[in-house]
């Protein structure tokens, strides 16, 4: 894993600096004047498609960011501050920081759409504020100094693609971090985020400020390369054109961001050549931008699927263990959840009616019912996803009330979903490490073979669903919570996978120390895996104890398979 | 204080236009689930066609009855895009095309209209209405008031009570259900986007006079419509109604304060800023997170 990091950010380097080098000896210096131009408008993009790309929060004010890096930068010019460009353009996009926490903090617990009116907003205002206070220097005609060392077009060009450089690498590591993960399963799913104990706020307020620190570097350098500034190049236009070209180009991909610079660059460059009006261009970027959110792909990711293609594919490779399993975690003897009296009414239904369970440590408890029984809302209700219920849940004994699904997830309360919500753009390790926290590769590795998933580079969206079910449990396990409750995990699973599943599930209190409550339907399954099952039905419980007593109790027959009380007796 | 009266008053017209305009984004929102970025820029399209017949010598009636039919038309496109390409797609993606889109629209309605060049655009609705504790109030502001609270009110009760209204609820409810009991969908979707298109170009029309008349700052006036939606929560018309009106009244009045008069286009970003900080205190996990 860290070393899959060092290889991508070092091919990334690497690649930056052949090109770099091919820029710099072969094109002439007009070239390089409109190509330094491309890198500058690619870091814009890198935090555009850090915000839209990865955690899915649609930014429409993102030249607005490096319209305030670039104002700090001119006034640190002006006032003749210590440091230089290099310096400036820092502070620059420390100056953008609070100004993205402060926009991104209205959407935090609010879907996207809300931050993109918010962004559109500031967008706008920052247009009316700039083109009053205008840029320092901009009436005098003050030029922002460049570096020294890189003072001639082409020696910016190095310094520009140097700080590219630096970004790119930095984000390869982040995007690949526990973090980066994090941002991709927000934007796949926040209720299955916040079941794997991430701070939902905390994921999208880091992108947001990381985002806009970067885009503020991104026009402290456009200061640098224009000399003199004017409210025009940060207008609200250039935001949406930005935004139009990341989502076509694909901005969170190190390639997109490239592809979507030259584009904005050296499109109008090739319609003045033919002699075409400019603002054609930010046509054929919003018409690009519809085609690829209809097809639902960007054209980086196009690009590497062709890539891919090209490849000899290779056979998705099963983990083999590195070593055995760590010792069991040793969690508190007795009760390790109880529900009291647990009562959720939807409206006037009543969802579940005074519900009593009990899961006691190091075994695995079934819940059966009929579709409808209250099962899933249960389990909504342990894991914190319930705005109110009456009734209370105890975790070792201590109540859970009022602690967000969050925290409960952190305390050791975690949940599987019905229907897989893994984000697939990630690979099998780093979902494991995102769900698991710092957990050691010996230790991943045996676990993944444990469970017979796939190694942990594979990508998500090349395995079967089967596969990324037995990932949600292997998730939940690794995370070592004293508690896991597995909603359904064998739906969609074949019959003989389901029973191997079924022998995995009942040896996780042995192996792993965790108790486990298993909602499932496949009774074989059932039989197999829990020493005593509790059943449901409208809400209420209807039997529980032993599997087999239960599930030849007549009421039990009933309820769950329909069978007449008479026709069960014969 | 009398001064920034008159001022206040002197926004009572934008405040009717941003009124019109909430209602129509919530409108579109409801009944066909996109937040949408294109309207006033659909709107614009349709006042500026209004404009182009004008100067061509066509008397002003028929120009804006032509002029709404262009608004309603370009309505009508935005439609076709979204119901052929984007039916099944989640709000989020919705809202991220027409976003993309008004790039393009503005782009093409620069190009067409020839930028920044002044264009005369007569006032439809002239003159002073009455005066108010010594202040004018224009016919164009009575108007885009009352045109304003007709239309909520209009548009409150065809939801309410026809069966195509019905039918329009059921369509937004659940899509899906809708088709398949025989609702004619797609035909009902493209009927929302042409009669916002139509009702924003007139708001427009009313307005623009008071306005940097070009395609761009009108496309732009998207900004308080979705505060005003947002004051309604995307669902409360009248809310959106008195939302819009307030906006308008605080623009006026603080372009009548010397020292933050030029920043008087930063309000719908403050309003929006405010209700959303103060509508998430409870907001709780649904299904669309």
């Amino acid at each position: 894993m860290k070393h899959a990091s060092f290889r991508a950010a070092a091919t990334t380097a690497l690649l930056l600096a052949v090109l770099g080098a091919l820029i710099f000896f072969l094109l002439p210096k007009y070239w390089v004047f409109l190509v330094t131009a491309v890198f500058i408008v690619g870091i814009a993009l890198q935090s555009l498609g850090l915000v839209t790309g990865r955690t899915g929060m649609i930014s429409l004010c993102q030249m607005s960011f490096a319209g305030v890096g670039a104002w700090v930068t001119g006034y640190l010019n002006l006032i003749g501050a210590p440091g230089g460009l290099a310096v400036w353009m820092l502070i620059g996009g420390l100056a953008a920081v609070p100004v993205g926490i402060a926009i991104g903090l209205p959407a935090l617990r609010l879907r996207g759409i809300n931050l993109a009116i918010v962004t559109l907003g500031f967008a706008a205002a920052f247009d009316t504020v700039l083109a009053t206070i205008t840029f320092p220097g901009q009436t005098t005609f003050t030029q922002v100094v460049r570096p020294e060392a890189f003072d001639s077009d082409k020696g910016y060009f190095l310094f520009v693609l140097l700080t590219y450089g630096v970004i790119a690498v930095v984000l390869e590591f982040v995007s690949r971090s526990r973090l980066g993960a994090a941002w991709l399963a927000v934007r796949h799913s926040e209720r299955a985020a916040a079941a794997n104990g991430i701070s939902i706020p905390r994921a999208k307020l880091s992108a947001f400020a990381i985002s806009a620190f970067i885009s503020g570097i991104s026009g402290g350098l456009l200061a640098g390369y224009l000399g003199t500034l004017v409210s025009e190049n940060f207008s609200m236009m250039q935001s949406l054109a930005l935004f139009a070209v990341a989502t076509m180009a694909g901005a969170h991909f190190a390639l997109g961001a490239i592809a979507g610079g030259m584009m904005i660059v050296l499109f109008p460059e090739l319609l003045r050549r033919l002699n075409l009006p400019q603002d054609v261009g930010n046509v054929f970027f919003a018409l690009g931008a519809v085609q690829a959110l209809s097809t639902g792909e960007t054209i980086a990711e196009t690009w590497m699927r062709l890539a891919r293609k090209l490849r000899p594919t290779r056979a998705v490779e099963a983990a083999t263990a590195a070593g055995s399993l760590p010792d069991k975690t040793s969690h508190p003897a007795g009760i390790a959840l109880e529900v009291r009296d647990l009562t959720v009414r939807y409206g006037t239904v009543t969802a579940l009616d005074k519900v009593n369970l009990k899961v006691p440590a190091g075994t695995v408890v079934g819940l059966v019912g009929p579709n409808g029984a209250g099962k899933s809302t249960l389990v909504d209700a342990i894991a914190g996803f319930l705005y109110r219920y009456d009734g209370s849940i105890l975790l070792n004994g201590s109540p859970l009330e009022a602690i967000s699904a969050t925290s409960r997830s952190k305390l050791g309360i975690r949940r599987t979903w019905q229907t897989t919500r893994i984000a697939p753009e990630l690979r099998v390790g780093e979902y494991i490490r995102l769900a698991a926290g710092p957990i050691s590769e010996s230790e991943l590795e045996s676990l993944l073979a444990w469970f017979g998933c796939p190694g942990p580079e594979t990508l998500i969206s090349t395995v079967d669903v089967g596969t990324r079910r037995l990932l949600d449990v292997a998730g939940a396990v690794a995370s070592r919570a004293p508690v896991i409750l597995l909603d359904e995990p064998a739906a969609g699973v074949s019959y003989d996978e389901a029973l191997k599943l079924g022998e995995r599930i009942a040896a996780i209190p042995e192996t792993f120390g965790s108790a486990v409550l298993l909602i499932e339907h496949d009774m074989d399954l059932v039989r197999r895996a829990c020493s005593a099952i509790t059943v449901f039905d409208f809400g209420r419980v209807i039997a529980a104890g032993a599997p087999a007593a239960v599930l030849d109790m007549p009421v039990v027959q009933k309820a769950y398979m329909g069978v007449e009380f008479e026709e069960a007796a014969e | 204080m009398d001064s920034l009266f008159t001022a206040a008053v002197a926004g009572l017209s934008a405040g009717g236009a941003y009124a019109i305009l909430g209602v129509c984004a919530i409108f579109t929102y409801r009944l066909v689930a996109v937040v949408n970025f294109t309207g006033a820029a659909i709107g614009a399209a349709g006042t500026f066609a209004m404009v182009a017949l004008f100067e061509l010598g066509m008397p002003l009636l028929p120009a804006v009855l032509f002029g709404v039919a262009a608004g309603a038309l370009a309505g009508l496109a935005i439609g076709l895009v979204m119901t052929t390409w984007f039916t099944g797609s989640n709000a989020s993606t919705k809202a991220a095309v027409t976003a993309a889109l008004l790039v393009g629209i503005i782009a093409v309605g620069l190009r067409l209209t020839g930028g920044q060049h002044p264009h005369y655009f007569p006032e439809i609705i002239p003159g002073s209405a009455f005066r108010l504790a010594g202040v004018e109030v224009t016919w164009a502001a009575v108007t885009t008031l009352v045109l304003s609270v007709a239309f909520t009110l209009l548009t409150e009760q065809f939801l309410a009570r026809t069966r195509t209204g019905l039918q329009l609820r059921a369509l937004s409810q659940r899509p899906m259900a809708a088709e398949l009991i025989g609702i004619r969908v797609r035909l009902l979707a493209l009927g929302v986007w042409a009669v916002t298109g139509g009702v924003t170009a007139f708001a427009l029309m009313i307005i623009a006079p008071l306005r940097s008349p070009d395609f761009a700052s009108l496309s732009l006036l998207v900004v308080p419509a979705l505060a005003a939606a947002l004051i309604g929560a995307f669902s409360s018309f009248r809310a959106a109604l008195i939302g819009g009106v307030m906006i308008g009244l605080i623009e006026g009045g603080v372009s009548a304060i010397g020292p933050v008069s030029q920043y008087r286009g930063a309000v719908p970003f403050l309003v929006i800023l405010a209700v959303l900080l103060w509508s998430q205190r409870g907001a709780r996990w649904d299904e669309a997170r």
